[in-house]
């Protein structure tokens, strides 16, 4: 990670922390014996003094250090605080907001006079109450520094508006395809241009509300930086971390379902990979250990990386539990390739071994961590090299594990199709077979009972390979609801009960034994929990 | 050894208790088109996904037949069993309960209790008959 990063991380960390300063400080000024409160600012002052120690900037952690040892004289009862020592900690915290903003540097004369007198005020044990001065004393304002005024950059919203406002430029984008049959001499060319101009925006729209769900692996990785830092301290050892493919983006869904088996993964890497800073020196290794997230895509697929630099997997503890447990004979377990004998550590009878507590001793197995990535579509596999190390692949599919899906109904069965591969949606009355006949009859094809009805839908789909409906104008978009027979195999007229609707829908894989039907894609779970089946439409049978 | 007991077809059928995961009711289980005859359907529970199999339908099958299950299916007790890395939710006719037995069973095909013969079943083996059925076009 570069500097930059760090310094940007540093910023928006310490504005928060001192705004929670800020507000402990109010706080405690209503209640100056409050002990939880003092040891809660203590605790702020600490986090950002540690984040500027990490970047070097003196200034700040120096101050920090200072007022901390202040808090702590209240914090363990030793002095009792007073007004005037709670408005000093605030004339800190607002020099503090000055450095961090001005990155740790002091730009004037005045200010550096400012910051000596706060320096050598909390130099001092804090006045007893009786002897304190009044407020009066109070730092003056900074010369050089006004209270930041409050911009607003960053807005928290939640993940379902997101999903909604795609949702809704979807049903637009259906809406304008769907637009009135008018004869080319009913329409102006102004109007033509108007809706041409309309729908290309409604696209750029879509396409730029489909990135907010996107995350860098780098955004994601530093969330983990902390849980690394304090799962080391907790076994006493030194990680770094190192960060690789940084740039990389993918769904904020399919990463956040990532969180609890990458932080498994991380602890058996800290825990049981990792030795012990004597270890290490005696080993000759650097004392601080190394973990590398490196995230990389291929193809459709996104690879996630976790190395640690450790002492490698004990391949007799494996070894041990074939012959004991699975009371596999030397020469089966010599059959087995490396690859085959490591993630034995992912299956079930593994973890549930006396073994297991050896090797990652949480209680929870490798193989809960395994099904949960097999779960998103993905895999894990684990290599690992004696003294040198182990490395965890994650293998996940890179696309998007949130479709948006036409979903729909045929008898009592509820299907979907992609909505990318549906032109357009229309109504139709059918009364004889013969109507029938120009549509595609999904039914028969699934063998699913005709009811008597004569009120119908019609799904009119492309397909990823029809050119034909990108290079259409809108005039020919108008007539589409009407079955066309242009002899291109790619478009088809679905007929089907009701539609349910434009839906998003959380795609699983088929399962080995529904995908001895070859009709099915995926499985798509809609926001209420109930299945929509998705169709496959290369595998339909012509009819 | 604890053995978990279900009723299909007349017979009583023991699995370990350790591969039943979860005993679920009144849950909705959406059928599937061009599907056996014993396949009821999928659930989706507690974010995982589940064939359900109607164990009597299974046990008394007899070549592919149209699947019965058109409509969802309601008040039904589930039996979830989860064992390697393979899961499946199977519909009994009755549930019996728990009984524990003694001594070694491996490579036993049935159990004497209480007057009640009850046939030892492992999860692969109905993964197995699953397997051999037919789905889709034929």
């Amino acid at each position: 990670m570069d500097i930059t990063k760090y310094e940007k991380i540093f910023d928006q960390e310490s504005r928060k922390y001192l705004k929670e300063l800020e507000d402990l400080l109010m706080a405690v000024e209503k209640d100056l014996s409050n002990l939880a409160l003092w040891a809660e600012i203590h605790g702020k002052i600490h986090s950002i003094k540690g984040m500027a120690r990490a970047l070097s900037l003196t200034k700040i952690s120096d101050l920090c250090h200072l007022m901390e040892d202040w808090c702590l004289n209240f914090q363990q009862g030793t002095r009792i605080s007073s007004p005037a020592a709670v408005q000093a900690l605030f004339d800190g915290s607002n020099f503090l907001g000055y450095l961090v903003s001005n990155k740790g540097w002091i730009d004037s004369f005045e200010d550096q006079k400012l910051y000596n007198n706060l320096i050598s005020k909390f130099e001092k044990i804090p006045d007893e109450p009786s002897k304190s001065s009044s407020l009066t004393e109070t730092v003056p304002a900074l010369a050089s520094y006004q209270s930041p005024a409050i911009t607003i950059d960053h807005v928290k919203i939640k993940y379902s508006f997101i999903e909604e406002l795609l949702g809704l430029t979807q049903e637009i984008q259906l809406l304008a395809k769907k637009f009135p049959s008018f004869l080319n001499e009913q329409m102006s060319s102004g109007l033509k241009n108007w809706i041409g101009h309309y729908t290309a925006l409604m696209k750029v729209l879509y396409f730029q509300l489909t990135q907010l769900r996107l995350m860098t692996v780098g955004d994601f990785a530093d969330l983990f930086l902390k849980s690394i830092r304090d799962i080391a301290k907790e076994n006493n050892k030194s990680v770094n971390v190192e960060i690789i493919g940084s740039e990389i983006q993918a769904d904020i869904t399919l990463l956040e379902r990532l969180r609890e088996p990458l932080i498994h993964i991380f602890r058996n890497c800290i825990a049981h990979g990792i030795e012990t800073v004597e270890e290490r020196t005696n080993l000759g290794k650097n004392v601080n250990g190394k973990i590398t997230i490196e995230a990389k895509s291929e193809k459709e697929n996104l690879y996630i990386k976790i190395r640690d630099d450790g002492r490698g997997i004990n391949k007799s503890l494996i070894i041990n539990h074939l012959k004991d447990k699975q009371l596999m004979t030397d020469e089966e377990i010599g059959r087995m390739s490396e690859e085959e004998l490591y993630n034995i550590i992912l299956s079930p009878e593994f973890s549930s071994s006396s073994t297991t507590t050896e090797l990652s001793g949480r209680g929870i197995g490798m193989n809960v961590v395994a099904q949960s990535i097999d779960y998103l579509g993905g895999s894990l596999s684990i290599s690992s090299d004696s003294g040198k190390g182990t490395e965890f692949i994650i293998k996940l599919p890179l696309s998007l594990s949130i479709i948006y899906a036409i979903a729909f109904s045929i008898g009592k069965h509820t299907l979907a199709i992609p909505t990318l591969h549906v032109k357009s949606i229309s109504n139709i009355d059918i009364f004889s077979d013969n109507d029938r006949k120009s549509y595609y009859d999904i039914k028969k094809v699934l063998g699913v009972a005709e009811n008597k009805k004569s009120s119908y839908s019609v799904l009119n789909l492309k397909y990823a390979n029809d050119q034909s409906t990108i290079n259409q104008t809108t005039t020919d978009q108008a007539t589409t609801d009407q079955p066309t027979n242009d002899g291109k195999e790619s478009c088809r007229h679905l007929l089907v009960d009701n539609i349910i609707g434009n839906r998003p829908l959380m795609v699983l894989p088929v399962g080995d034994l529904l995908s001895g039907v070859k009709l099915f894609s995926g499985i798509g779970i809609m926001e209420n929990g109930d299945i929509a089946l998705l169709l496959d439409l290369d595998n339909l049978p012509p009819q | 050894m604890k053995l978990f007991v279900f009723k299909a077809k007349d017979k009583y059928i023991g699995i370990e208790s350790e591969y039943i995961y979860r005993i679920i009711d009144d849950y909705k289980i959406t059928p599937v088109c061009l599907t056996p005859k014993c396949y009821a359907g999928l659930i989706f529970y507690r974010g995982e996904l589940f064939d359900v199999i109607n164990i009597r339908l299974l046990l008394g099958y007899s070549g592919h037949l149209e699947n019965t299950y058109d409509e969802p299916v309601e008040n039904q007790r589930i039996i979830i069993i989860k064992w390697h890395n393979k899961k499946l939710a199977v519909i009994p006719d009755e549930i019996i309960g728990m009984i524990w037995i003694d001594g070694n069973y491996e490579g036993l095909n049935s159990y004497r209790h209480e007057n009640k013969d009850i046939n030892l079943i492992k999860p692969d083996y109905i993964w197995k008959k699953l397997l051999e059925l037919s789905y889709g076009h034929h």
